[in-house]
């Protein structure tokens, strides 16, 4: 299953937000959780997979999970990179 | 084990920036101090030089240069990123040298970056070195005191 979020971070997915982003995912220790954009499909558990999105401010996001827990971890992830850590 | 089985590698990781090298703890942002984000070291600079502590590609520089994640051919990735909060800066104090996909020798300049202006607009230039890929590591074992880029060994790490 996969659902669509949008960036409101004004600075984009940088350091911080990415850490943010995979702790949550982490969270899911039994779900596959990636992060899709422009074409490319990462593991949200990777910083890396995360920061090489390049997501900004606008971009939507489609999150999806397989596994455990799957609509709580799209969600969950999903608020994460919804909201604004600056 | 009959000692001929598979030997797990070591992987020196030179210091990529000259300064002084304390635990990650001492970085001012949760993020990193916390290691949310990963295990590693931090660098308080003392030259605003960033080199490759090791022979690999750039996997991404992000594109307001403070940051960039390296990878070594082990498949180790490495996260530095110059600063705290300086993604605000939107690239101004830093100068890139190589570009996402690049492939880099060590010692190769990566980034320079202006210590003076970096301070001036508030924010710390503690750097923080951390590897983005735990789950491939086994052991980390980190140096601190005074460094020199290039020259002496900044973290020892034990792949799985």
């Amino acid at each position: 299953m996969e659902k669509q979020f949008t960036i409101k971070n004004p600075q984009g997915i940088h350091a911080r937000p990415a850490g943010a982003i995979m702790k949550k995912a982490a969270e899911f220790a039994n779900a596959q959780i990636s992060l899709e954009f422009n074409g490319r499909k990462v593991s949200a558990k990777s910083i890396t997979g995360v920061l090489t999105l390049g997501m900004k401010a606008g971009d939507i996001i489609t999150v999806s999970a397989e596994g455990d827990q799957a609509a709580e971890a799209i969600d969950a992830v999903g608020t994460v990179i919804e909201s604004v850590l600056d | 084990m009959f000692g001929f089985g598979k030997k797990k590698k070591t992987i020196s990781i030179t210091a990529p920036i000259t300064g002084k090298a304390v635990a990650l703890e001492q970085v001012p942002d949760p993020a990193f101090a916390q290691k949310i984000i990963g295990d590693g070291i931090a660098i308080e600079p003392e030259q605003g030089v960033l080199i490759a502590p090791f022979d690999g590609q750039v996997i991404h520089l992000i594109d307001t240069y403070h940051s960039l994640v390296l990878g070594h051919e082990s498949g180790l990735e490495l996260l530095i990123h110059i600063g705290v909060n300086t993604v605000s800066l939107q690239g101004k104090p830093f100068k890139p040298h190589v570009k996402t996909g690049d492939k880099v020798k060590k010692g190769q300049t990566l980034i320079e970056f202006d210590i003076s202006q970096i301070k001036e607009a508030g924010l710390p230039v503690i750097t923080p070195v951390i590897v983005a890929n735990g789950d491939v590591v086994a052991e980390l074992k980190a140096n601190t005191g005074s460094v020199t880029a290039n020259s002496n060994e900044l973290m020892e790490i034990v792949l799985k």
